[in-house]
C-alpha cells in the first residue's frame, strides 16, 4: 500500500473563524471527522487551491503546493489534486463523457478501461448529467476526478447525499479506488462507520483545531470520543 | 416597394448585425470582468457602460462626434491613417455598437453571476487554466443570458436614432430605417415611412422569432 | 451551430451591401450638401437638373441645421453647407469651417398660421389669436426650431407674445406642429407656407405678410475644407440661376432677388 507524505500545516479563515492546521504523516487514506459547519470543506479548499491560507505549507508527496514564507501558491490548475466536493458539480451542460474527459491530458491519469471498469459506468458515458441517479452521480464524478492524474483526492462526503440502502453499495468502489488505484485519498465523512473503512488515519475538527485522533492498522482503533 | 426602400432595410438590418457582432466580444468582457471580483475603478467601468443607456441619444452622438470627427483626438488619429469614420457606414455600426453595448453588457453579466463558482472552481482543479475555465465552462453556461443580451443590443441597434443622425448623417450611403423614416415624415413622403415602417415590424418579429429558435436550440443541444 | 452560420452569412451579407458601389455613380466621389430637413425635397430636385446638366452627382445630407452645424464644426466632410437659420451658419463662420466669401441668402419663406381644413377663416388675424376661440397655439420650439423663433419674434414685434405664451405649445419640429393642428389638440399651429403641403387635413387660416413678417433667410456657403471646392462653387452658383430659383418657388419658398449669374 503506498504511502505518501503530506504536510498540511496552515491556518485558514472561515467566516469570523480561525482553522489551525498543523499534521505532517505519511498515509494512504485519511479520513477528516466533525460536525457540519466545522470547516471540512475549507480546510479541503485550502488543499486544492480554492482558498488561500493566511499562512502556512501544503505539500504533497514531496510536491509544494502552498508556502506562505517563499510566497508560493500554485494556482487550483496546477496542483494535480483530484476534487470531489460535495454536491459534485458534474458540468451540467455536458455529457457523462465529456465530464470524465475534462481532465484528461493534465497528469498521468490511470487507464481509463481500469477507472471504468473500477466505478462501472461504461454504460453511463452517452448519458446526460440530468438522468443520473444519485449514486451515478457521485461514481462519474469520482471518475472525473481521477482521469485527471490527481496525486491525490478529496472526496467531500460523497456518501451524504446517498441514500442509505446506496451506501453500501458504493463504499467499495471508494475501497476499490484506494487500493487499486493506489492514489492517496482525503475523505471527508460525518459517520464513524464509513471513516473505519476507508481511512488509516483520522483527523477531527474540534474547535478550530484538526487534530489526530489515532492512527492504526488495519484500521482504526477505538479511541477519543468524538462528537 | 421600391429598391431604394429595399436597400434602406438590407443595409439597416446589415448594419445592426455586424454591430451586433462587433460589441460581443468588448460586452462580454466587461460583463465578465463586472460579475466577478471587484477591482480599484470598478465603479467608474460600470457607470462608462451604463452612460450611453442614460444619456438622450444625442448626447452620445455629440460625444462621438467629437471624439470621431476629423478634427477630434481620435478622428484626428484615424484621418493620418487614411481612415474615415464620420459619414460613412462605419459610423453607423460604431453608433449601433455603443447603444447596444450596455443592454448586452447587463444580460451578459446577470448570466455570469448567477453560475454556480463551484463548477468553475471544479474545472480548474481538473487542470483547465482560466482562459479554459471561461471558454468550456463559463460561456456555455451563461449562454443564454448572452444570447439574449445579444437580441437586445440588436434591437436597440436597429432602432437607434439620435446618435446615428450625428455622426453618420443622413447620406444616401448611411441611411438607415430609423432615420429615413424620421426623413421621410418630416418632408411629407407618408407612403414611404409608412412602407419602412411596415419593414421595420418584421424585422422586430423576426428578431424575436430567431431569438427564441436560439435560446430553445441552445436547451435542446445540451 | 446553425444559429452561428447564420449570424456569419448574414454579416457577410450586410458587409457586402454596404460596399463601395451605393452613391457613386462615376469615377467622382459626389459632392456632399448638407441641407436643413425643410429644404432638402426642392434642393433634390434642384440638384437633379444640375446634375442632368453637369457631370457631377450630388449627394444630400439632410438634418436639422443645428446637427449640420455641430458635423461640420466636428469636421465633418461636406461641400456645402444649405442652412435654413441664421445662427447655425453664424456658427460655422465663427468656427471656420465655411469660406465666408461664398455666404449667400438664397431664399425666404413666408409665416402662416394654419387651422384644421374644416375650421379655416375662422381665425382671421392676429387680433383673433388673443380671443378666446384659441385655446392653443402649436410652433416650433422657440428655443431652437428656426419657424418657432421667427413666430415668436413676429408676436413678440406686434406686441402679443406676453397675452398669448401661456396658449403656445412647443413642439419639436414644424411636422409636430401641424400634426398638433391636424388632430384638434392645438387650435391654430405657426408654420412656413412650405410646411403647408405636409400635412392634409390643415388649410391656412391668415397669412403673415412679408413685410410685417420676420426675415426669414435661408443661407448657404461653400465649406472651408471642401473635397470638390470647384464643383461646390459650382453648384453654388446653379441654386443662385432662374432654373434653380423657379423649382424653389413651386415649392413655395421665396427666391431672393440678387445678382442673377
Amino acid at each position: 500500500m503506498a504511502r505518501v507524505p503530506i504536510v498540511l500545516d496552515f491556518t485558514v479563515h472561515q467566516g469570523p473563524f480561525t482553522l489551525e492546521v498543523h499534521q505532517r504523516f505519511e498515509a494512504q487514506a485519511v479520513a477528516l471527522f466533525g460536525p457540519s459547519g466545522a470547516g471540512k470543506t475549507t480546510v479541503l479548499d485550502s488543499i486544492a487551491g480554492l482558498r488561500r491560507p493566511s499562512v502556512g505549507v501544503i505539500e504533497v508527496g514531496g510536491h509544494v503546493l502552498f508556502d506562505s514564507e517563499r510566497h508560493l501558491d500554485l494556482r487550483p490548475h496546477a496542483r494535480h489534486v483530484g476534487y470531489v466536493p460535495q454536491d459534485v458539480a458534474l458540468f451540467p451542460h455536458m455529457s457523462v463523457r465529456k465530464n470524465i474527459f475534462y481532465g484528461i491530458g493534465r497528469g498521468v491519469s490511470p487507464s481509463l478501461d481500469t477507472v471504468l471498469r473500477l466505478l462501472e459506468i461504461s454504460p453511463l458515458l452517452d448519458r446526460r448529467i440530468t438522468g443520473l441517479s444519485g449514486g451515478e452521480r457521485q461514481r462519474v464524478a469520482i471518475a472525473r476526478a481521477l482521469m485527471s492524474g490527481p496525486n491525490l483526492l478529496l472526496l467531500d462526503e460523497p456518501l451524504a447525499a446517498v441514500e442509505q440502502s446506496l451506501r453500501e453499495r458504493i463504499l467499495p468502489y471508494i475501497e476499490c479506488v484506494r487500493d487499486e488505484l493506489k492514489i492517496p485519498l482525503i475523505y471527508v465523512s460525518h459517520s464513524l462507520d464509513e471513516v473505519r473503512r476507508i481511512a488509516d488515519r483520522l483527523l477531527t475538527i474540534e474547535e478550530g483545531w484538526v487534530v489526530e485522533s489515532t492512527t492504526g492498522h488495519p484500521r482504526l482503533a477505538e479511541g477519543r470520543v468524538l462528537r | 416597394m421600391n429598391p431604394e426602400l429595399i436597400r434602406v432595410v438590407m443595409f439597416s438590418v446589415g448594419m445592426a448585425t455586424l454591430a451586433t457582432v462587433v460589441m460581443l466580444p468588448p460586452g462580454i468582457a466587461l460583463a465578465w470582468v463586472l460579475a466577478r471580483r471587484p477591482f480599484p475603478g470598478r465603479t467608474a467601468v460600470e457607470t462608462l457602460v451604463s452612460l450611453p443607456l442614460v444619456l438622450p441619444p444625442v448626447a452620445t452622438g455629440l460625444i462621438l462626434l467629437r471624439l470621431f470627427g476629423r478634427l477630434g483626438p481620435v478622428g484626428r488619429w484615424l484621418d493620418r491613417l487614411g481612415i474615415e469614420v464620420v459619414f460613412t457606414w462605419k459610423a453607423v455600426v460604431l453608433a449601433m455598437a455603443i447603444m447596444g453595448l450596455p443592454l448586452l453588457v447587463r444580460a451578459a453579466r446577470s448570466g455570469f453571476e448567477q453560475i454556480d463558482r463551484r463548477y468553475e472552481q471544479i474545472a480548474a482543479t481538473l487542470g483547465a487554466r482560466p482562459a479554459r475555465v471561461f471558454l468550456t465552462i463559463s460561456l456555455p453556461l451563461a449562454s443564454r443570458a448572452v444570447m439574449a443580451g445579444a437580441v437586445l443590443g440588436f434591437s436597440r441597434a436597429l432602432g437607434e436614432f439620435g446618435a446615428t443622425v450625428m455622426i453618420a448623417g443622413t447620406l444616401p450611403g448611411t441611411r438607415t430605417l430609423s432615420t429615413s423614416i424620421y426623413a421621410y415624415t418630416q418632408t411629407g413622403q407618408d407612403a414611404a415611412a409608412t412602407v419602412l415602417l411596415a419593414a421595420a415590424v418584421v424585422v422586430a418579429v423576426a428578431a424575436v422569432v430567431v431569438s427564441n429558435r436560439l435560446s430553445s436550440a441552445g436547451h435542446g443541444d445540451r | 451551430m446553425v444559429a452561428c452560420r447564420t449570424v456569419l452569412f448574414v454579416t457577410i451579407l450586410a458587409v457586402l451591401s454596404c460596399g463601395p458601389g451605393d452613391t457613386v455613380s462615376n469615377e467622382v466621389s459626389p459632392v456632399v450638401v448638407s441641407v436643413a430637413v425643410s429644404l432638402s425635397g426642392a434642393l433634390r430636385k434642384a440638384a437633379d437638373e444640375f446634375e442632368r446638366a453637369t457631370d457631377v452627382t450630388v449627394v444630400l445630407n439632410a438634418g436639422g441645421s443645428d446637427t449640420l452645424a455641430t458635423q461640420l464644426l466636428a469636421g465633418a466632410r461636406v461641400d456645402l453647407f444649405f442652412s435654413a437659420d441664421t445662427r447655425q451658419m453664424d456658427r460655422v463662420v465663427a468656427g471656420g469651417r465655411v469660406v465666408t466669401k461664398t455666404r449667400v441668402d438664397l431664399l425666404s419663406n413666408q409665416l402662416v398660421v394654419v387651422s384644421h381644413i374644416d375650421r379655416v377663416g375662422k381665425v382671421s388675424g392676429v387680433t383673433d389669436l388673443g380671443s378666446s376661440q384659441v385655446r392653443r397655439i402649436a410652433i416650433g420650439d422657440p428655443d431652437s426650431v428656426p419657424a418657432g423663433v421667427y413666430a415668436r419674434e413676429f408676436l413678440e414685434s406686434v406686441g402679443i407674445w406676453d397675452a398669448v405664451r401661456s396658449k403656445v405649445v412647443p413642439t419639436r419640429n414644424v411636422r409636430a406642429a401641424l400634426a398638433a393642428v391636424e388632430a384638434g389638440n392645438a387650435d391654430v399651429g405657426f408654420v412656413y407656407r412650405t410646411d403647408v403641403t405636409l400635412a392634409d387635413r390643415v388649410g391656412i387660416t391668415f397669412v403673415i405678410p412679408v413685410d410685417q413678417g420676420p426675415q426669414i433667410r435661408y443661407v448657404a456657403a461653400v465649406t472651408s475644407d471642401a473635397p470638390h471646392e470647384a464643383a461646390a462653387r459650382q453648384l453654388l452658383q446653379f441654386l443662385r440661376s432662374g432654373r434653380a430659383r423657379r423649382i424653389f418657388e413651386e415649392a413655395g419658398f421665396i427666391a431672393l432677388p440678387g445678382t442673377p449669374p
